[in-house]
């Protein structure tokens, strides 16, 4: 292996981020597993962004209902990251003496500092799994070194979503946070803000060396901070030299499930589509489904369709993912149908959010809104 | 530690028959029904039978199809002990040869088979469209007691003179072997798959080499010697879907029949079943406002703007807004342009139709031409490619070829 082909940084992954944003899709899940975009989880957009990135020692923690992410990732084949240096490691609660359920982030990696001081890579990048992106982290590292920073906070500038403004603030909710910056370097972090239009949102992509990184979580959690941004960033901007790394790039942003609705719908946009899925490959498990079969003459328009569906009836403005059944006679418009849900014929379907394995027998009408889009739980049957 | 039945694939065969097709690749290589390759049909028989050992021969253009086996992990052939193992030709220190027949094939490789120190081995082709559960025909092997046995299938009698035949008695022991006769005696085609008694393969490739007069051929050498000697030989009735790909018409018949299992028999969907293959990694294939889809088969990572009737595309096609695919094979990376009407044709991979091309007709007499483009071809704007016309190198703008 040649040193200068590597970059010398690891990967850590927040699993369960935004979790409770999105609690009807966690039911028997995590984020990082959500299915999304026809035939991937969340997780295998940052994952590949890494591995694409020669990051190739990546840490997964996961807090709870992570049984449907181990299924996915596994030994982390997919992602060529089943290796004997480096690879997948994930931390699930209890996994050894001192790891516990986490609360915020410094709690987390307080329990990986046994963990950390082994690895030999610089830096670390710190990031969660509520965003779908092609990444290239070599670039953010660049800038990081360029700038001499201590740490570096990648942000995208856009209005702060609906489903975080909706957030309570209460001492159990979901952060999220903007940056102000004075010529790329920041001067305050805002805790869950409240503003209109455009602002530095952070990704809450976070790039350290590890060293520092170690000691900070050492002293913080000695002190009792919970979260990294609040109680050891932004307390300290004046200390450390804390940049933000803006992201150009097409970001997918999972706050809730009107934007989970939206962030597949999205993808029915080439070019929206070219921009996830560029430059780089997306990996993901392999399921081995045969193409998707197209009977007689149904009408599909406008909509994007994984390998192993079955096709008989009316599509338009919809995301099937792999495996989905659509009979003849049923019209099924502006839904995200997930893997293996089977609609039987002569449905009319409109603005619907299936689960997977959900059975829709035939003539059954449903209709949500663009606002509320109807969600029906996995291995439902109607 | 020895397995009880390890197959060898021969997968050296040109194919010279699919012309363009098989220009820079092997047979067993060429792309098949969506996703797939002609050689994904035995190796996933082989992974769905219970048979993790596997060799495939290879000889002619074997660099696509070693790139695509690799470890083989999309068969879960990637294991500590067994596993698929390509095996090519190599130099001896009595010198190298190349593959002289299918027997002299499987004899350079005796030493393979002698690692794993099986009690069967089944010898397949690389080239067939097939689903068949070897465990099956083992049974057979055994509750016969045979030293060999050949699956067969019953083929119309007046076609049976194209094919070798196996004569048997009542019980299926074979008593006589016909190669295309012209009087035929039994409608029992061999379908070029075997099992041997290890003990028996290896005795008798041994002797087969040392005969300087032998073609080193199963049918023509191994076949009739067995048959001298009298040795416990079986007849396995095959009735499922078996297909020779061999010609480019048979190629083009056969992916229509994927679009029809339940009158063809080719049913890919089947769960029970799966045929594995490697994945191209595309997203869900797009389909735009003005697209019409039907009766087709289409995979990842395609974008459909046009229309696409009665036809197989394979990953990462493009069919642009305002162009036409009937009755075709599209091959993965395929771009057609606005325009372009593309009808009864092979197009293999990553060709690039400009505008307003024509490629191919609807026949109009019993032959089944099928225009053919090679792959990595780019076709100029406005040319018309006729319907038996086999395109290997790129046509400029406005070019006709019959």
């Amino acid at each position: 292996m040649i040193k200068s082909n590597q970059q010398d940084a690891l990967g850590i992954i927040f699993a369960n981020s935004y979790d409770k944003e999105v609690s009807s899709l966690v039911n028997e899940r995590l984020m990082a597993s959500i299915p999304f975009a026809s035939r991937y989880r969340l997780i295998d957009f940052n994952l590949s962004s890494m591995v694409n990135s020669n990051i190739h020692n990546i840490t997964v923690i996961v807090r709870k209902n992570y049984r449907s992410l181990l299924r996915h990732i596994g030994a982390g084949r997919p992602w060529d990251l089943s290796r004997k240096q480096g690879g997948l490691n994930v931390v699930p609660p209890y996994a050894e003496k001192n790891v516990k359920v986490y609360y915020g982030r410094v709690e987390a990696l307080a329990s990986i500092l046994l963990f950390l001081k082994q690895q030999r890579e610089e830096y670390v990048f710190i990031t969660d799994s509520n965003i779908a992106f092609n990444f290239d982290y070599r670039a953010m590292l660049a800038f990081h070194k360029a700038n001499n920073a201590d740490v570096t906070i990648a942000y995208r500038n856009e209005a702060i979503p609906y489903g975080f403004m909706n957030l309570q603030t209460t001492a159990t909710s979901d952060l999220y946070y903007t940056l102000s910056m004075n010529d790329g370097r920041v001067t305050s972090i805002h805790t869950n803000p409240k503003d209109y239009g455009p602002q530095n949102l952070s990704m809450n992509i976070y790039l350290i060396r590890r060293e520092l990184l170690i000691q900070q979580i050492e002293q913080s959690y000695a002190d009792g901070k919970t979260f990294f941004e609040r109680d050891i960033l932004s307390p300290k901007l004046d200390q450390l030299r804390v940049y933000g790394y803006e992201f150009k790039g097409y970001a997918a942003r999972i706050t809730d499930m009107v934007s989970y609705y939206n962030e597949n719908m999205k993808l029915l946009d080439p070019e929206n589509l070219h921009a996830l899925f560029s430059p780089s490959k997306v990996y993901t498990t392999v399921r081995d489904d045969n193409p998707t079969r197209y009977i007689g003459s149904p009408k599909v328009h406008s909509s994007m369709v994984a390998d192993g569906c079955i096709i008989e009836g009316t599509v338009e403005n919809c995301v099937l993912f792999r495996g989905v059944k659509i009979g003849k006679g049923t019209v099924i418009r502006n839904s995200v149908i997930m893997q293996d849900t089977v609609i039987a014929g002569n449905c009319t379907l409109d603005y619907l959010i299936a689960d997977k394995n959900v059975e829709i027998s035939s003539g059954t009408e449903l209709k949500g809104s663009p606002s509320f889009p109807l969600f029906i739980p996995g291995f439902k049957q109607i | 530690m020895s397995k009880e039945m390890i197959a060898m694939i021969l997968a050296g065969g040109q194919g010279s028959r699919l012309y363009a097709l098989t220009d820079k690749l092997a047979k067993p290589a060429v792309p098949f029904g969506g996703k797939y390759r002609i050689i994904d049909f035995p190796l996933s028989n082989c992974v769905n039978s219970g048979i993790d050992t596997v060799g495939i021969l290879t000889q002619y253009q074997p660099l696509v199809l070693n790139e695509y086996i690799g470890h083989g992990q999309p068969w879960d052939l990637d294991r500590l002990y067994g596993g698929v193992h390509i095996l090519p030709p190599y130099q001896k220190a009595s010198g190298s040869d190349w593959y002289k027949g299918t027997a002299n094939a499987i004899y350079q490789n005796l030493s393979f088979i002698r690692r794993f120190d099986p009690e069967y081995v089944i010898i397949l082709s690389g080239d067939q469209i097939c689903k068949q559960d070897y465990s099956d025909f083992l049974d057979f092997h055994k509750k016969n007691d045979a030293e060999f046995s050949v699956a067969v299938m019953e083929v119309p009698w007046d076609e049976a003179s194209r094919f070798g035949l196996m004569v048997t008695d009542s019980s299926d022991r074979i008593t006589e072997f016909q190669e295309k006769p012209k009087e035929p005696k039994s409608n029992l085609a061999s379908m070029g798959i075997y099992i041997f008694n290890w003990d028996i393969l290896e005795k008798y490739l041994t002797d087969d080499e040392a005969d300087p007069n032998s073609s080193n051929d199963f049918g023509n050498d191994i076949i009739p010697a067995l048959l001298r000697d009298q040795r416990r030989m079986y007849a396995y009735r095959f009735s499922g879907y078996w297909k020779d790909v061999g010609t480019i018409s048979s190629l083009w018949e056969a992916n229509m029949e994927v679009l029809d299992p339940e009158n063809s028999g080719i049913d890919l969907f089947d769960t029970e079943w799966k045929i594995y293959s490697r994945n191209s990694g595309l997203p869900g294939h797009v389909v735009g406002k003005e697209a019409v889809i039907e009766d087709s088969m289409i995979t990842d990572g395609c974008v459909i703007g046009g229309t696409v009737r009665h036809s197989i595309l394979f990953s990462g096609v493009t069919v642009e807004e305002g162009a036409v695919v009937e009755n075709s094979v599209v091959m993965s990376g395929t771009v057609i342009s606005s325009g372009s009407r593309v009808t009864h044709s092979i197009i293999a991979e990553d060709v690039k139709l400009g505008e307003n091309v024509k490629v191919g007709a609807v026949p109009t007499g019993p032959a089944k031409e099928i225009a053919t483009i090679g792959s990595g071809i780019t076709v100029g704007k406005g040319a018309v490619i006729g319907p038996k016309a086999m395109i290997k190198e790129d046509v400029k703008e406005g070019e006709v070829h019959d």
